[in-house]
């Protein structure tokens, strides 16, 4: 059975990774063609020719005004995914289309419909306004991962692990041992964690950025919209520091860490990541070594759900796995996608294990 | 804590400082304690039918079947974790 949750909008690319060069991404499995028109905006269609299925992708194919030639026979499409000519005669076989994806740019992502084209309207795509707005600055990347997107999940659904796989990074002690609490919102699909550890070694990850010396107050809040958009509100403040009753928060830094996990295949994934901060606003340095630094991080867990993903591929159906306290908001998130899962085809998800 | 979501039917579990323990909120209220987790989404999601005798039981006592061995079915799994020796 497919682990992929279909009827939904993933992130397929960054804007800025689309422009009037084509460019090919697969998401869950279907290998789309991305390119912007002359207007600017961006189209998604099918990356492989109907004539003898060469991709679109592939030079010498190329884009004239707002049209595709395959770089094979020549077949040109529109942007509609429509064919608009064929080689050495006048008529176009109606047949000739590619499948059209309703796509989307917001938030600094390009967002794409995987499933019935007619259900993307009334499906909501999840916002991350941070990464495109006015008094933040953003840094961001995108990692390849040789692993099921559900095994991301649960890496960044339960944070304990900065303690033992990102010490010197962005873990310490405190993140551990500190209680969790979990909320899920059935109606909204939204499950969301906290963890406020009140006097806390500051990690190296913050104390460069912020400046920070000595202990902080430090709050992680994850808010994660199944299946696709992962959210982690931190608030890094001295100690003793709380926001007012008015929600402004003038002594605390603000970083906002977002990942996008948007499966590939059934066992691989592509990992957005984005760092957006309220702070040190034009400072290049900053930015240097917040790229760099959470690049590291999400390579350190790349490699290890790398080798994950071959462990569990390698082994026989239902092995066994132990939940304990720290994965209360995981198994929580695994819930909401099960039932995602099922919606449509009519099953009621089994409690996540 | 503060409760951060603030929707009709949110289900929460707060894990207390200090223990080991969950305490699991239904939005219709009920309310119970568990150490497992798992145990605990179960009784949550059995709204409105939460089963009086609370969240599952304890960690069992008395003797415990001997673990399993971890066994691999691909091949090619165990020859890639298989150093090289030279
Ligand atoms: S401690 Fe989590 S896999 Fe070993
Ligand atoms: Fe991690
Ligand atoms: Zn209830």
């Amino acid at each position: 059975m497919t682990s992929i949750v279909r009827n939904q909008w993933y992130v397929a690319a960054y804007g800025r990774e689309v422009g009037r060069e084509l460019f090919s991404r697969t998401v869950c499995g279907e290998s789309i063609l991305f390119w912007r028109t002359e207007a600017g905006d961006v189209t998604a269609m099918s990356d492989r020719c109907v004539h003898r299925r060469f991709p679109l992708s592939q030079a010498p194919s190329h884009l004239v005004g707002d049209a595709v030639v395959c770089g094979y026979h020549g077949f040109t499409y529109g942007a509609d995914g429509g064919c608009v000519a064929v080689p050495g005669q006048t008529r176009v076989p109606r047949t000739a289309r590619l499948k059209a994806y309703p796509v989307v740019e917001q938030d600094s992502f390009v967002w794409v419909f995987i499933g019935e084209a007619e259900k993307a309207e009334v499906t909501a795509i999840p916002r991350a306004p941070w990464l495109d707005q006015e008094g933040w600055t953003t840094v961001s990347g995108m990692e390849p991962l040789a692993a099921r997107a559900s095994l991301l999940v649960d890496n960044l659904m339960d944070l304990s692990h900065e303690t033992y796989l990102h010490g010197g990074y962005i873990g310490t002690p405190e993140v551990a041992e500190t209680p969790i609490t979990t909320e899920v919102d059935d109606e909204a699909g939204i499950v969301y964690v906290s963890r406020h550890m009140a006097d806390a070694e500051c990690p190296p990850f913050y104390a460069t950025s912020t400046g920070l010396q000595g202990r902080i107050t430090r709050w992680q809040d994850i808010e994660f919209v199944p299946p696709c958009l992962y959210k982690l509100h931190s608030r890094i403040a001295p100690v003793g520091s709380v926001p007012n009753p008015d929600g402004t928060d003038p002594d605390a830094f603000h970083v906002e860490v977002v990942y996008a996990i948007t499966p590939e295949t059934e066992s691989s994934t592509h990992d957005f990541w984005a760092v957006a901060r309220d702070f040190a606003l034009d400072d290049e340095g900053v930015s240097a070594f917040l790229r760099e630094n959470n690049r590291t991080v999400v390579l350190q867990d790349v490699v290890a759900l790398d080798v994950l993903e071959q462990v569990l591929a390698g082994e026989p159906d239902g092995y066994q796995e132990l939940s304990i306290n720290i994965d209360t908001g995981g198994l929580a998130a695994r819930r909401l996608i099960a039932r995602l899962a099922g919606e449509g085809a009519g099953v009621a998800p089994a409690v996540g294990r | 804590m503060n409760d951060m979501l603030g929707g009709e039917r949110v289900l929460r579990v707060n894990w207390l400082p200090g223990s080991d323990r969950l305490v699991g909120r239904c939005h219709c209220g009920a309310e119970t304690e568990a150490e497992d987790p798992v145990q605990m989404w179960e009784w949550l999601l059995a709204h409105p039918d939460h089963s009086a005798g609370g969240a599952g039981s304890p960690d069992p006592v008395g003797e415990l079947p001997p673990p399993p061995a971890h066994v691999i079915t691909d091949p090619a799994v165990v020859r890639s974790r298989t150093p090289v020796l030279v």
